[in-house]
């Protein structure tokens, strides 16, 4: 049968974002796949070599516009190693609830994304209306809903707010048994699982040597998280274990694997929580003045030449890094290169090959269970 | 649980070690290297003249287990001198991991890694000379995680990357002009102050200085 390349996108339901995808068809099957990335290139690491580090951290909130928290707190992490500052240890509790709460509200807009992609539109409600509580949560703390600008060199703006504890623990606790709900509603659903098993099959091995990383790895049956692996915050005090699921076939992890690892992680950020919000040093019913030395602590605010940060951190999407080398603007105020590696920038040029060999109907079934963000692929 | 202080301080010496027998004689230096920040982990920092960075890559990835490219930056260093006109930096990881048997989960278990299965950081530093053409050879036969980077890194930075296949522009724009870099240290970023924001957000006043430059 003759062949013919689909262009899928910029403007398409299955995109999530703005990039486009050309799929070489023979009949129904897909033949070859290819993405276009750099519609919503900003030039975020152009515009940092001319922000002083503080004002760096705005701009990596906005590189993914889903998951702000994790990538302004990956951002600090490498700053922190440039400018060499010791944070406090309830800054460091604070960031960790910060960003497992971003965690499971950036699962929750993938799976109400996901839901409607392979015809669940259910599922879509429900798990918006679970993440405004992690939103309001979040609010609480940075001041908007979802760019916060949160956390500082050296610790965060400012500590959690009076009660603020007792509506996450009661959140939290809420939250688990409303996954309970979405299994009930999902795992049962004949159109749910005939749409994702059996499809999009990808190997551990054959994902880290094309540099995917995170859930994605972790759906095929690998606990390779960075949380553990090379830690940061205080992920090495607390009680948890990364997700991993255990895909069904040699072939590696389908859909329905990438699906039930990001469920597991939600459940596990829970557990996190509320094992943080118990330990964090200095009460979890205190609130400490802006700038006090328990949550932010003196910075400074230059690099000199020579010196680098780097930061690997686990992300909501996978492994997210900022190397930056210092002493730029010729007084070492400002970045004299920032370097982000998004994790989805790699991931979506593997995710086009995986889907060679299956339907043009499985497509979005596929693409979406990655979970791509165009935001931090484009930066 | 976590991978320990002492083991990474272990995995790093034993990679230090390993490429110092391996590489030194090419002009390679290894050196253990230790974060400032957080828990102050070590990682192993190499720095590779350009001629060897296809064999030292090699090296990595049979010999020492590094399977995992994460991140290539270029950057332009216009008053470096001679030597040390650009530089590529590689962030390369150890990963310990394997494919599991069907139906079971391969889990690791931090204090139960040793040897090649311990998790490891690189950064792999490459000095380029001065000049018009920042070349080096391309390492994406070796990882294929490197392809998508180093498209990246030619495109924003213009760092060629000697024998690479179906290198193309992927975050500029397509027709972009050749030549056109604009990580490069000559292209200038300014920074505007908030009355100037304020009082001409849409740029239609244009005051003399900015004669001829988009603002």
């Amino acid at each position: 049968m003759a062949q013919m390349w689909i262009t899928m996108g910029p403007q398409h339901p299955m995109t999530h974002g703005l990039w486009t995808l050309r799929v070489k068809v023979d009949g129904e099957t897909v033949v070859d796949a290819e993405a276009e990335l750099g519609y919503i290139h900003r030039g975020v690491e152009k515009i940092a070599e001319a922000r002083d580090f503080t004002q760096v951290t705005p701009y990596c909130d906005r590189l993914c516009y889903v998951s702000a928290m994790t990538w302004s707190s990956s951002y600090i992490y490498a700053a922190e190693d440039l400018l060499e500052v010791e944070v406090p240890e309830r800054a460091e509790y604070i960031r960790c609830i910060a960003a497992e709460c971003q965690r499971i509200a950036s699962h929750l807009m993938w799976l109400g994304a996901y839901g409607p992609d392979v015809g669940n539109l259910t599922i879509m409600t429900w798990a918006l209306r679970e993440r405004e509580m992690f939103l309001d949560l979040l609010q609480e703390l940075g001041g908007s809903r979802m760019h916060y600008n949160y956390p500082r060199v050296g610790g965060v703006t400012r500590d959690i707010p009076p009660g603020w504890s007792d509506r996450l623990i009661a959140k939290t606790k809420l939250f688990e048994k409303r996954i309970d709900e979405y299994e009930m509603l999902l795992d049962e659903s004949t159109i749910f699982l005939v749409r994702l098993q059996g499809v999009g099959y990808a190997t551990a091995e054959d994902m880290v040597e094309a540099g995917v990383s995170g859930p994605n790895v972790r759906a095929s049956g690998v606990n390779y998280d960075v949380r553990w692996t090379h830690p940061y915050s205080v992920y090495d005090e607390l009680d948890w274990e990364p997700a991993v699921e255990k895909p069904t076939s040699v072939k590696g992890s389908d859909c329905y694997d990438r699906y039930r690892v990001r469920m597991e992680e939600m459940r596990m950020s829970c557990r996190i929580i509320l094992d943080a919000i118990e330990k964090i040093p200095g009460g979890r019913n205190t609130t400490y003045a802006n700038g006090d030395e328990m949550i932010l602590a003196k910075a400074p605010t230059r690099a000199p030449e020579g010196a680098t940060g780097f930061s690997n951190y686990e992300c909501t999407r996978g492994a997210s890094q900022f190397y930056i080398q210092g002493g730029g603007d010729g007084r070492g105020k400002n970045p004299y290169r920032l370097s982000i590696r998004s994790p989805m920038f790699i991931t979506i040029p593997f995710v086009a090959e995986t889907m060679i060999g299956y339907k043009v109907a499985d497509i979005p079934a596929i693409m979406g269970s990655f979970d791509p963000c165009i935001g931090e692929t484009d930066r | 649980m976590h991978i320990s202080r002492e083991q990474n301080e272990a995995a790093t010496a034993e990679a230090v070690a390993a490429a110092d027998a391996a590489w030194g004689a090419l002009g390679v230096t290894a050196s253990s290297v230790a974060h400032s920040s957080g828990h102050g982990y070590a990682f192993l920092r190499l720095t590779v003249p350009p001629a060897h960075v296809v064999t030292v890559a090699k090296g990595l990835k049979h010999d020492m287990g590094v399977n995992y490219c994460s991140m290539i930056t270029g950057t332009h260093f216009p008053d470096g001198g001679a030597e040390r006109g650009w530089e590529v930096v590689y962030h390369l990881m150890r990963q310990p991991v394997h494919n599991p048997e069907p139906n079971t989960a391969h889990v690791l278990v931090a204090s139960e890694l040793k040897g090649m299965d311990l998790p490891l950081e690189i950064e792999v530093v490459v000095p380029l000379p001065a000049g018009d053409e920042p070349t080096v050879p391309s390492v994406q036969s070796v990882w294929k995680g490197a392809d998508w980077n180093e498209k990246e890194t030619w495109d924003l930075v213009g760092i060629r990357f000697d024998g690479h296949e179906n290198m193309h522009r992927v975050l500029n724009p397509h027709d972009s002009p050749e030549g056109f870099h604009p990580l490069q240290k000559q292209h200038q970023i300014r920074y505007h102050d908030f009355n100037e924001m304020y009082d001409d957000a849409q740029g239609f006043v244009r005051k003399p200085v900015d004669e001829g430059r988009v603002k």
